[in-house]
């Protein structure tokens, strides 16, 4: 007789042996199925997780105007995994309506310099390389790939709140 | 006195067969090369030498490394600073981490240029590839470790490249950075790769290589081809 694995005695359709190493087999296999997805899952998480920043109230909306965009400073609370930061910052709001209102990071998209608003000429200017936006943060001139990156921003009982996640626009 | 050391041999061999071992691994056959062509066989293992030169002061490192954006870079400074001869140890390591690299790259050049790659011997080039991926592997994740200006932009560029790969590029930064910035979750993820990931799967590797190596035989120095007419 031979030790073969799953080599069956004469006339059995499926002996013992075979069996368990079946057995041996499925158990293996869905041992392996439980660890190694749930350590799949748990090692590319990061992919799948959305970033969720607490909204910051920047101010009352009455003193934001149309046509003259206004420099606000705020603290945001940053989550980065376990640790908590608090992180001085600051957005660009405009609107045109004095309802809608538009947030845009303060930082210029070709390389983060901080770019200032020229109320003589209506347009965003950012000092390091001669870029320039409208009020609405398309690229006027200059070397900028994309728009000017904005906030979520939503008015609540007169207050505006932001959530300070850059959001990138198409070019 | 003599004696009992013959037999603290005998005793060992009769349980482990190690005098086979030793005869297998230290006794075998390797090519005769000549001249300085023959330095260039000591490139493997001059590698596998400082990888055992990375394990122990990697493992002496850790002792007092903390792999948390807060104490990082203070951790590493203590090392140098405070530890009884911890500039030297931090010292190796990061020598020995770029000549492992340098090494690594010579010992590949002289596989492919004196063709030892080939039949029977593609298994080792394989597996050895893989090993270079994960030298530079452990070279990526080891230089996030001291958090200090330099660590952090180089991880940064590091991810942004990976960044740009198209369609799964922002998945695999994410995953690589364990957020979508790079912080408190990328430093202990690098630490884990770089000392526990990488180097079991290098310990792995590298046996399989070795014993491809020791299997298959050192391959001979190719021969220059015969001229036309020339004498054989």
């Amino acid at each position: 007789m031979t030790c073969g694995r799953g080599v069956e005695p004469e006339g059995e359709v499926m002996g013992r042996r075979s069996f368990l190493a079946r057995c041996a087999a499925v158990l293996g296999a869905a041992i392996a199925a439980v660890l190694g997805s749930t350590g799949l899952s748990y090692f590319i998480s990061p992919a799948f997780k959305k970033d969720e920043e607490d909204w910051v109230d920047v101010g009352g909306t009455k003193d934001i105007r149309p046509g003259a965009p206004v420099k606000v400073d705020f603290v945001a609370r940053k989550r980065d995994a376990w640790a908590v930061t608090e992180k001085r910052s600051s957005a660009w709001v405009a609107t045109k309506d004095g309802r809608e209102f538009t947030a845009f990071d303060p930082r210029c998209t070709h390389l983060g310099c901080p770019y200032r608003w020229d109320q003589a000429k209506e347009q965003f200017l950012c000092p390091c390389h001669a870029a320039i936006f409208d009020a609405g943060g398309a690229v006027v001139s200059g070397p900028p790939p994309r728009p000017l990156d904005r906030y979520d921003a939503k008015v609540v009982n007169g207050r505006l709140l932001i959530q300070p996640i850059p959001r990138r626009r198409a070019a | 006195m003599k004696n009992a050391l013959i037999l603290a041999r005998d005793w060992i061999v009769e349980r482990t067969g190690f005098d086979r071992v030793w005869e297998v691994l230290f006794e075998r056959h390797v090519p005769e090369a000549k001249g300085p062509a023959a330095w260039l066989y000591t490139l493997g293992s001059a590698s596998l030498f400082v990888f055992l030169v990375q394990v122990v002061t990697g493992s002496l490192l850790a002792m007092n490394y903390v792999p948390s954006p807060d104490h990082a870079y203070d951790s590493v400074r203590f090392i140098g600073e405070k530890v009884l001869c911890g500039s030297f140890i931090r010292g190796l390591h990061h020598w020995g981490a770029s000549f492992m690299v340098v090494l690594v790259v010579a010992h590949m050049l002289r596989i492919y240029f004196m063709g030892s790659y080939k039949y029977p011997r593609e298994g080792t080039w394989m597996v050895g590839v893989v090993l270079l991926l994960l030298v530079v592997g452990l070279g990526f994740t080891g230089y996030l470790l001291p958090w200090d200006q330099k660590a952090y932009w180089a991880t940064a560029v590091g991810t942004n490249i990976a960044e740009q790969t198209p369609f799964i590029g922002p998945l695999v930064a994410k995953v690589l950075k364990g957020s979508s910035e790079l912080g408190a979750a990328t430093l202990p993820r690098f630490y884990a790769l770089h000392v526990l990931v990488l180097p079991a799967a290098m310990l792995l590797g590298l046996g399989v290589h070795l014993f491809l190596v020791v299997w298959h035989g050192i391959s001979e120095p190719p021969e220059r081809a015969r001229r036309p007419g020339e004498a054989p």
